[in-house]
């Protein structure tokens, strides 16, 4: 369907009810979250309606979307492309591109909206499509045996060290940044991630942080909160908003019923996932070891020490040691993967912590059974914080520590160096990636599934959402854990430094003794430092020093 | 010949007056046949129904169609555009799966003629002659070949990766065949030798006095005869070819690319889409269960001959 | 090169001794010419990608083709010079010369690779540095773990052979169906073991959904968790895997059962007390050379068991499933660790082959020692 016929559309549609709803649930997020001072896409009429309308396609609650709907709103989304590249102009440029292809989006969502800019600029594009559990090693070994056979990377921001600073990348012109307009990304999202050596190299299409997702019917359910009153337990039944809390309702949802069936607390993911599972023991633990006073919680930015067996994080892997018991029988072998989408989505589990997609899926994914009855906030903090300086737990003044996980920092495109030879195939290359990362295409991305969320500043416009379907609660919420996250002053940030996935990977080994009950809490954390500690001295202690302390802006 | 053996315990069977003990044994061994051939044929049949299945579906496990919430749906199917409304659509995800699927075919197929064409004769060598190479004899060299299998592929990544970089052979279908070549080499080998001493070799030496070359002998006279055991390698070898991962995974991009990474694909940190690894997995099986349905005959026919020394 | 002796063939007459001077030195020449001619191009290339000279090959596709005309020429003089004895390496060379050639780079390159500290993410590349990880791996808790699970896998090899050995002879007793039973029987081969790990593993065998789950419940175990306890996860990876392999084992034994000579597998057939005697002095004896096929080869697919211990536990419940492949695995894909991972890989194998050696001579002394009586 061309662009013009889909306006008409849309227009007969638009009724002034949902506009005047979308309005009222802007100034509500204003009032509620402060996140009324994010720019709101003041831009001309037609982009907006472009905008809305593309959100159409299909429909939230429509199930998923698929090659067809890839396709028509990539060419909707052609016209900052045909701003800056005359029609057939990179005819006869062929392009290879890396990305994944997980549950067949990532790469084959790019196919569909890159094949409308294929027609129009007349290049061609090659796909390299990687399992997930392939990625890192296909990227690592590309590297050292200078097999890089692509143009364009699909990539996460902790490879940057790997790619960026090896010189592999190719810097961002700044028509591109003009065109993807890099001002909206979330604060923490700008530089220094993105960047190396000052320079910028990447189109930002994806945000990335842990969020807490609960399940609202738990948290309103009269019989537990009788039950939870008659056991004595201080408060009312609400949901926590510390771990101290968190694993309270763990302990006390054991052996309880909710609508006929087992009542389960917080889900733990105990099995590994390559590396990624890591995320999650650190989702308890920045809240214990993350001071507001002090950037790192990861290394000493002194000498590169682990501090992941200090006692913070000791308390939290004895956290999920003491949870375990109450938590479903087959945990020890559930990785982050099985606790999201075959536990917590399909309706086992009241409490999750998991990047923001679960919460847009929950809603738009077919994978999802529990609909609206999920909701979102920031990961819990701690009633104390865990200071490594003075070597001693200390209460903050202001209450409970929060320090939300910003996780993986998102995907991102990359152009790799090998084009910056040829002007054509350059100017090629970064308009198919401009047009992935376009500020209208990226706003349909966080609202289907995608495998993308939320990392601009103009995706926080709640009338949008609505507009597309999503419900004002649920969206509100959802938006303002994503946000809330991104702009917490005491965030914990992931360190770009090179190998950081083979840190997770040694400690997830080791937890999986520690959970399997070989090891106590405190000799598991006193394993995973000797190892990083040899980690680190195999990549370079002088140079991940200085990596580390320059991801943390110091 | 199995005619004649049926006909036998046909008469034997009626020979013997009927009897308890033997009515149990008779329905024991049925009962143990039925129960693995359930037991064989319920993942197939989960990982085929899977494909027609909804979210609710497999969260609640059903197991029987048409009978409740399991209607069936072409959700898995839709998503790789083989569903009856998209099968006639423009879909990228269906011209990646073919593109995969002809390519795995090349692959499979292509090494498992080469290994056959090379290691049967190498197998032949190895039953009929003696032959010294440096301090090796036959033991050893039949030990070198099947020491091919015993390396953990993944420590091949690094020096393979480099070796086809060099020679150019990175994301080919050809470089392709000659690693999978390699890995199915020695099954070939060992099958096929085996085969060979079965044959009588008062034949060969008929034909030698005939006349023949010894190649003429083996082109003549054995391989005919070894035939059904080469059928049964080459099957072998295609199986285990079409399921290789690892290699396809290392070595292939755009080109060269096969099913078995798509279907790991569906897998990460989205979750999994069971219907569409469900479809794609039965898509991936399904000329392997042909070839168990048609040919199943030739592989335990073939290695029959070469089974008892 | 190859010394080909007639043995078995009683009519081969010695060509060798009619074969002319003049082609044995033609046929040394052309070995002689072409060796010159790959050596050229080799060290062409290797001057020209060293940056001696500059001729700009992009590849190194010339000295494969000059290996190829080598091979070809060596196969060629071969029958030139040696007659008969030539026509019998022929034989094997085609097999022998490719094998060598893909391997023989992977593997020098494989131990210098296992003597250097080698992680991917270093700035510095890779390091020579000796026997460092060898004494690394003496103290890996991971290596060791992973080899002792290794025994429990290989020894549960005569478990699936005692079980493959009873499906076979169903299959081969008188029963009506055989067709459907036997192509049933080996349609598990088929899949691929990501597909087993993720349809039956990681679905069949839910704790929530999973059939085999509920299967377990309605049995009356109240948590059926297959992978969550050490013994029931290795248990479970096991079925899993023999699974898969069972039918591979099955054919084989089977068409071993079905070479027999029909009097013997009759007399075999005779039911009671009498037919395990028969079984055990007739069939059994029979069958070794097969059973020793079956089990070698099993056993060597079984040390590499790997797919389907990764996809679906990570080698956990606490490191109790794990192999020593998948513990490569993760040193040297998760981690990047190659240098580490060659060497732990490089040793495994030794160990491999100093036991299928063992393993080899146990059984042909056995056979023989069977043949004798």
């Amino acid at each position: 369907m061309k662009v013009e016929e889909y306006n008409q559309l849309l227009s007969m549609q638009t009724d002034r009810r949902s506009l005047l709803k979308g309005a009222a649930g802007v100034a509500a997020l204003g009032a509620s979250g402060g996140l009324g001072a994010t720019a709101i896409p003041g831009s001309a009429l037609a982009a907006d309606s472009l905008r809305a309308a593309i959100l159409k396609i299909p429909g939230v609650g429509k199930g998923s979307p698929g090659d067809a709907e890839w396709q028509k709103v990539g060419e909707m989304c052609l016209e900052a492309t045909k701003a800056n590249v005359k029609p057939g102009e990179f005819k006869g440029v062929e392009l290879n591109f890396m990305g994944l292809n997980n549950q067949n989006l990532h790469n084959m969502l790019f196919r569909g909206f890159l094949k409308p800019w294929e027609a129009y600029t007349g290049a061609k594009i090659n796909w390299i499509d990687l399992a997930q559990a392939d990625y890192n090693a296909r990227l690592q070994q590309s590297i050292a045996t200078k097999t890089v056979d692509f143009d364009i990377l699909e990539m996460g921001a902790p490879f940057e060290g790997d790619v960026c600073g090896k010189g592999l990348a190719s810097v961002m012109p700044d028509w591109v940044k003009k065109q993807v307009d890099i001002d909206d990304y979330s604060d923490y999202l700008k530089p220094p991630v993105g960047t190396w050596d000052g320079k910028t190299y990447r189109i930002t299409i994806d945000g990335d942080c842990h969020n807490f997702n609960y399940r609202t019917d738990y948290f309103s359910d009269p019989e537990l909160a009788k039950a939870w009153k008659a056991e004595g337990h201080q408060g009312e039944w609400a949901v926590p908003r510390t771990w101290q809390k968190v694993n309270e309702v763990t302990k006390f949802l054991k052996g309880k019923k909710i609508k006929g069936q087992d009542a389960i607390g917080y889900l733990d993911p105990a099995k590994g996932w390559g590396g990624f599972g890591f995320y999650f023991l650190e989702d308890r633990a920045t809240a214990y070891v993350k001071h507001p006073d002090n950037k790192a919680w990861l290394f000493d930015p002194e000498n590169m020490k682990p501090l992941v067996n200090n006692p913070g994080w000791v308390r939290a892997i004895q956290d999920v040691i003491d949870s375990l018991p109450s938590e479903p029988a087959d945990q020890l072998n559930a990785d982050p993967g099985t606790t999201a989408f075959q536990q917590f989505l399909a309706g086992t589990g009241s409490m999750l912590s998991w990047w923001g997609d679960v919460g847009s899926m929950a809603n738009t994914s077919d994978t999802s059974v529990i609909g609206n009855d999920v909701a979102f906030d920031i990961l819990p903090g701690s009633d104390d914080v865990y200071n490594y300086k003075t070597a001693k737990w200390e209460k903050l003044a202001s209450g409970p520590n929060f320090a939300p996980n910003c996780a993986y920092l998102g995907w991102g495109v990359y152009v790799m160096a090998r084009v910056d030879a040829d002007p054509k195939k350059q100017k090629a290359a970064w308009s198919a990636a401009a047009h992935l990362g376009g500020k209208d295409l990226s706003l349909w991305m966080v609202m289907y599934p995608s495998g993308m969320q939320v990392h601009r500043n103009s995706h926080s416009d709640i009338a949008e959402w609505v507009g597309a379907g999503y419900n004002k609660d649920y969206i509100t919420s959802y938006l303002k854990s994503q946000f809330g996250s991104y702009n917490h002053p005491n965030r914990a940030i992931e360190p770009r430094i090179p190998g950081i996935f083979q840190y997770y990977s040694v400690a997830e080994d080791e937890l999986a003794k520690v959970f399997a009950g070989k090891m106590t809490a405190q000799q598991g954390a006193d394993s995973i430092a000797a190892a990083w500690d040899k980690l680190t001295d195999q990549i370079g202690r002088e140079n991940q020093l200085k990596l580390y302390r320059a991801s943390l802006g110091m | 010949m199995t005619t004649a053996s049926e006909a036998y315990s046909a008469r034997r069977r009626a020979s013997q007056p009927w009897n308890w003990s033997r009515a149990v044994a008779k329905i024991l061994i049925y009962a143990a046949l039925l129960t693995w051939a359930f037991i064989c044929l319920f993942p197939i049949y989960w990982t085929i129904s899977t494909s027609f299945k909804t979210a609710v579906n497999v969260t609640q496990g059903d197991i029987i169609p048409f009978i409740g919430r399991f209607q069936g749906d072409w959700k898995g199917w839709r998503s790789l555009g083989l569903s009856p409304d998209t099968i006639f659509q423009v879909s990228t995800v269906r011209d990646e799966f073919f593109l995969r699927f002809g390519n795995s075919v090349i692959a499979s197929v292509g090494a498992s003629l080469l290994a056959v064409i090379i290691g049967a004769p190498a197998a032949y060598g190895l039953a009929r002659f003696n032959y010294k190479f440096g301090p090796w004899r036959n033991k050893d060299i039949s030990f070198f070949f099947l020491s091919q299998l015993l390396l953990p592929p993944v420590v091949l990544a690094m020096p393979f990766l480099v070796l086809y970089k060099e020679l150019a052979l990175l994301d080919n279908l050809f470089g392709l065949i000659l690693v999978y070549t390699l890995m199915v080499l020695p099954i070939v080998i060992w099958i096929t030798r085996d085969q060979f001493e079965t044959i009588p070799i008062e034949l060969e030496q008929a034909a030698l006095v005939d006349g023949c070359s010894i190649w003429g002998a083996f082109i003549r006279i054995v391989l005919p005869l070894a035939l059904p055991g080469m059928v049964a390698a080459f099957i072998l070898s295609v199986v285990l070819c079409w399921n290789e991962y690892f290699f396809a995974a290392l070595l292939t991009s755009t080109n060269a690319k096969t099913v078995p990474v798509m279907v790991a694909s569906q897998t990460g940190s989205q979750g999994i889409s069971w219907w569409t690894m469900a479809a794609l997995s039965t898509g991936a099986i399904a000329p392997l269960i042909v070839i168990g349905v048609f040919l199943e005959r030739y592989i335990v026919k073939g290695l029959t001959a070469g089974a008892v020394k | 090169m190859i010394k080909a002796v007639a043995m078995s063939h009683s009519v081969a007459m010695s060509h060798a001794s009619l074969i002319s001077e003049g082609r044995k030195s033609a046929g040394r020449m052309l070995i002689i010419v072409t060796s010159i001619l790959l050596a050229a191009i080799a060290i062409f290339q290797i001057l020209d990608a060293s940056g001696v000279i500059t001729f700009g090959l992009t590849d190194w596709r010339p000295t494969l083709y000059a290996y190829v005309v080598w091979a070809v020429s060596v196969g060629i003089s071969q029958v030139m010079m040696r007659g008969e004895a030539g026509h019998k390496a022929l034989f094997l060379l085609p097999a022998l010369l490719f094998t060598i050639a893909l391997v023989i780079f992977p593997t020098v390159f494989g131990f210098y690779i296992a003597f250097s500290e080698w992680n991917l993410s270093s700035f510095d590349g890779q390091k020579f540095n000796g026997l460092d990880n060898l004494r690394t791996l003496y103290h890996d808790t991971y290596f060791w773990n992973a080899l002792r699970n290794m025994t429990f896998y290989v020894a549960s090899v005569m478990l699936q052979y005692a079980l493959a050995f009873g499906l076979a002879l169903l299959l081969n007793a008188d029963i009506r169906a055989r067709k459907f039973f036997r192509v049933a029987f080996l349609l598990p081969f088929m899949l691929s073991p990501v597909a087993v790990s993720w349809m039956i593993g990681k679905s069949l065998m839910e704790f929530r959904f999973g059939p085999l789950a509920g299967l377990a419940r309605h049995l009356g175990w109240d948590n059926p968790a297959f992978f969550a306890t050490p013994w029931i996860a290795r248990f479970s990876i096991l079925a899993l895997d023999a699974w898969v392999w069972l039918p591979f084992m099955i054919i084989l034994i089977l068409a071993g059962l079905q070479a027999m000579p029909k009097d013997i597998q009759e007399a075999a057939k005779v039911d009671g007390a009498a037919g395990w005697t028969s079984f055990w002095h007739i069939t059994f004896p029979l069958m070794l050379p097969v059973s020793v096929t079956t089990i070698v080869l099993r056993i060597i697919f079984q040390l590499k068991l790997a797919d389907i211990v990764i996809n679906t536990t990570s080698g956990g419940p606490g490191g109790a499933t794990d192999t020593v492949s998948s513990f490569i695995f993760r040193e040297y894909r998760d981690r990047s660790n190659v240098g580490y991972g060659t060497m732990a890989a490089e040793v495994y194998l030794i160990i491999i082959i100093i036991f299928i050696t063992i393993l080899l001579n146990l059984v042909g002394r056995f056979m023989r020692r069977e043949a004798a009586q």
